[in-house]
């Protein structure tokens, strides 16, 4: 059962990675951008290349990092630059990709298990070399999630990241606050797609392969764990515990989390969905229904309550 | 719904607690025990629902027995499909080796990479099967081994001969991003001039694409069609079908299920046989004759023909008598 | 000062609904000057304003501030030294940060918006001094979301925040035609103090014809894309909302 909730937990943490990056394409910049699909993979197959190319694997994760930042410029500029419409300007970065990624890693790579990654290389074995794999694999992809979530925080709170939320929140005030709102929606674009590239190459290196294909559906995925997430977190931060844990100035910043914090938990809810749905031992082709089955759960509990408590 | 609810809290509470439990950085301990009375599970993640993978499967559960082994008493059958879904064949892999899976087997590709990453962290054994490249896909070494259904090409090359004499271009469709298919295109132009053809192969990226190529291909005046067991391909044979009889080319397939929805001919694996091998090598890993390191991975090289009287004479297509006798119509079946 | 020559503006050219608006249309506006402007629908009051900000492109002509002309900058360029107030309360101001975040994103307005604290918390007295200044009781509210503020609320912010930064002018777009009157009078009396304490020069577009006759130093009527009424100084401070209403009645007369 602990290995279970590890692994899955594991699974959820490395994806809120996504999850973060389609949070500021969907939420904050208010832009739906489909890159995902293709920038997702693209992240891995250049872990996976760079990593066979023996690489250090941390340094793969950089590179991963950079190209989907290069993916996110891509539809940056042509939506803004040549006023391509947002959806239409990710349909178009996505294609192009998926050619990319077929010439950088082909249709698929695995890494054998000779090579090392970063949950078997330093500085994770020189610190928890005596845990078992997926022990490590968890706490680093708790670090990850944790650190990455903590810097975005911190950046929603510089005068670059008010500006950012301002532009999906309301364009005209950024404008008249002498700011090219299109220089924003690049950089938010930018920051997104490398997110979604590095959660690409974390999941590369955790998995040990690459696939072509590992990208579809990954939009749905972060656009699901950003609005469970926010469900989830709208329903607790309305409940009775949690006003009254506002007055407390100490535990005042649990009862009102960050948007960050909402999608960590929705990534990490929708693969215990999954997980739940695999081990209720139902027909196996019933998989995807129960999935959606659980997922409409969450959603209406935590709507319904939500309103009790606000009509109470 | 009650039950279902009641899950949902469970699992919550078993996140919570998991959370804490493994902040104290409590390592899971990897259990390899299964012996006694306790039957050994075997996790079967099968990447999709597919007639060709199910038959895998029948085949892999009938190996198992044809080996001598009861199911209940020395093995317990734990099967998931991952709907063609990457993520899901990962979270049922890892749900196989958290309950300590004596095996894993995973059918097709994806499905056997994430088996061997969940099986990575106890070194459960990982039997593979249905994955055309297994060099290409590096699960030919390690504790994995498995079965491999490389397409019979020289024996679809031969059948295309022997059926149209004059014939000089074979088309061929495929998905970019599959593996297989991308190994089998190249197998095919490997093999073409040596049968005195050449391969016009198209590649698509999606099932969108696939009749746009059909048109092409026509507009190429390709002699025939030959099908690989791409799913992009296979998944829309019908409206290929009706493309070609109209041009008057015809379509050779690659296993029985196409044969029946209106292929002329073709040479098939027996995927029912490439399982109960696969069963027979598991066997033996599990009654501990071998390890996976041991068992090097096999290809099977049988194949059976099969033809479709009714589309034959559609197109006015002769066949041979030796071909005939051989071969098994599958026309009404 | 800013200098309007030979503007010229044509919609829809080329179409049966072509429509020219202005054709040689001139206007100075001195430093420090308050000017109200008004006129009936499609007599350009709107459009003026959009061709000052780059909101929408100009067919001829040149519009200059202090000598520059503003012809080759993008709307985002010139809002550098303009500061504007639209109809519509929520585009003032973004509803999804609180009023602290908003105003330390107009107070940063002209410098660089890196990644340094966005909200600087040493300027929090100087904000509620300023926000008691309204007199609407939001100095306590620094920390609420602006969403959840009143409509004429949000305004008297949006008001304080085009204001905050030194400006060349300030543009009113009917600021006060969304709310209900005795919000839109406060919002007036409101825009007559700061536009005085700070010695702004402002163009301010109004139905309100009461608002044009009480507030600033200078008249405009516009008609069509022309000026049928210029009054200044002590002409326009002898002008009545009367006179105003029998010109406007003789202008649709033709």
């Amino acid at each position: 059962m602990l290995d279970l909730i590890s692994a899955t937990l594991t699974q959820g943490l490395i994806y809120a990675l996504l999850s973060y990056g389609v949070y500021i394409t969907y939420s904050v910049l208010d832009f739906p951008d489909l890159t995902v699909d293709s920038s997702f993979p693209l992240g891995a197959a250049v872990t996976t290349v760079l990593l066979i190319a023996g690489m250090n694997p941390w340094l793969t994760l950089v590179c991963a990092t950079l190209a989907g930042a290069a993916a996110g410029l891509c539809t940056g500029l042509i939506h803004v630059r040549l006023g391509v419409r947002d959806l239409l300007a990710g349909i178009i970065t996505m294609t192009a990709l998926s050619s990319i990624n077929l010439l950088i890693g082909g249709s698929n790579q695995t890494v054998d298990r000779a090579t090392d990654t970063i949950f078997t290389a330093a500085p994770v074995m020189g610190l928890f070399g005596d845990l078992s794999l997926s022990a490590r694999k968890l706490i680093v992809s708790l670090v990850l999630a944790v650190a990455v979530k903590l810097i975005l925080d911190a950046y929603f709170r510089t005068k670059s990241g008010l500006l950012l939320r301002a532009v999906g929140d309301n364009g005209t005030l950024v404008t008249t606050l002498a700011k090219n709102k299109g220089n924003m929606k690049i950089l938010g674009v930018v920051m997104a797609n490398a997110l979604v590239a590095l959660c690409g190459g974390v999941l590369a290196q955790e998995q040990r392969s690459y696939s072509a294909v590992m990208g579809i559906g990954q939009v749905v995925f972060g656009l699901a764990t950003v609005i469970i997430g926010v469900t989830i977190v709208r329903f607790f931060t309305s409940s009775k515990p949690a006003q009254g844990m506002r007055k407390i100035p100490v535990l005042r910043f649990l009862a009102t989390p960050q948007g960050t914090t909402a999608v960590l938990l929705g990534s990490i809810l929708y693969k215990f969905c999954i997980q739940i749905a695999i081990n209720l031992g139902l027909p196996a082709n019933m998989l995807k229904f129960i999935t959606a089955v659980l997922f409409l759960l969450v959603l209406v509990l935590a709507g319904r309550k939500g309103e009790e408590i606000i009509h109470a | 719904m009650k039950k279902l609810n009641k899950n949902l809290l469970t699992a919550a509470m078993a996140l919570t607690l998991g959370l804490s439990l493994t902040a104290c950085g409590a390592p899971a301990e990897g259990g390899d025990s299964q012996e006694g009375g306790e039957p050994a599970i075997i996790g079967i993640c099968q990447y999709g629902q597919h007639a060709s993978l199910d038959n895998c499967r029948e085949g892999f559960l009938q190996g198992l027995k044809e080996a001598g082994l009861v199911e209940g008493t020395d093995y317990e059958i734990h099967y998931e499909n991952a709907s063609f879904d990457d993520n899901m064949a990962i979270q049922i892999s890892q749900s196989f080796s958290a309950e300590d899976a004596a095996m894993m087997v995973g059918i097709a590709t994806p499905a056997a990479t994430a088996c061997y990453a969940a099986a990575e962290d106890k070194d459960i054994p990982v039997i593979f099967t249905a994955i055309t490249d297994p060099v290409g896909a590096k699960l030919d070494s390690g504790n994995i081994t498995g079965t491999s259904d490389v397409l019979p090409v020289e024996g679809q090359l031969k059948l295309i001969r022997a059926l149209q004499p004059e014939a000089k271009t074979v088309g061929i469709i495929y998905t970019t991003s599959e593996a297989n298919s991308l190994y089998s295109v190249e197998v095919y132009k490997d093999l073409a001039e040596q049968y005195g053809f050449t391969i016009d192969a198209i590649g698509v990226t999606a099932q969108s694409e696939v009749t746009q190529a059909v048109d092409t291909l026509i507009n190429h005046k390709v002699d025939c069609l030959s099908n690989l067991t791409d799913n992009n391909v296979v998944g829309v044979l019908g409206s290929i079908l009706e493309k070609t009889n109209a041009a008057g080319i015809p379509v050779y397939g690659s296993e029985i299920e196409q044969m029946k929805l209106g292929c002329v001919a073709g040479a098939g694996l027996e995927y029912v046989e490439l399982g109960v091998q696969t069963g027979k090598m598991a066997a033996r890993v599990l009654k501990g004759e071998a390890t996976c390191q041991d068992i090097p991975y096999e290809v099977i090289e049988n194949y059976s023909l099969y033809f479709n009287s009714m589309s034959l004479q559609e197109l006015n297509i002769a066949l041979p008598e030796e071909i005939a006798e051989t071969a098994q119509d599958v026309a009404n079946a | 000062m800013l200098e309007i020559r030979g503007l010229k503006k044509v919609y829809n050219p080329g179409t049966v609904t072509e429509m020219t608006l202005f054709d040689g249309f001139d206007l100075s506006v001195p430093d420090g000057q308050f000017v109200s402007i008004v006129g009936s629908n499609g007599s350009g009051k709107t459009s003026l304003l959009n061709i000052i900000c780059g909101s929408i492109p100009m067919d001829g002509g040149d519009v200059e501030v202090d000598g520059k002309s503003l012809r080759k900058l993008k709307d985002f360029q010139r809002y550098g030294t303009i500061g504007r107030v639209y109809q519509n309360p929520s585009l003032g101001t973004a509803p999804n940060l609180t009023m602290l975040e908003n105003l330390s994103l107009a107070d940063n307005k002209g410098k660089s918006f890196g990644l340094t604290r966005g909200v600087n918390r040493k300027r929090m007295d100087f904000y509620r001094q300023e926000l008691a200044g309204l007199g609407l009781g939001l100095e306590d509210k620094l920390d609420v979301k602006m969403g959840a503020l009143s409509g004429g609320q949000r305004q008297a912010v949006a008001l304080l925040m085009a204001t905050l930064t030194p400006l060349q002018f300030l543009i009113l777009d009917e600021h006060t035609a969304a709310l209900d009157p005795r919000t839109a009078e406060a919002i007036m009396v409101l825009t007559g103090k700061l536009v005085r304490e700070k010695q702004l020069t402002a163009l301010m577009v109004t139905h309100n014809l009461r608002y044009a006759v009480e507030y600033g130093d200078r008249l405009l009527m516009l008609d069509r894309g022309k000026i049928a009424l210029d009054r200044a100084g002590e002409e326009k401070a002898a002008t009545t909302t009367d006179d105003i209403l029998q010109i406007f009645g003789q202008i649709s007369m033709q």
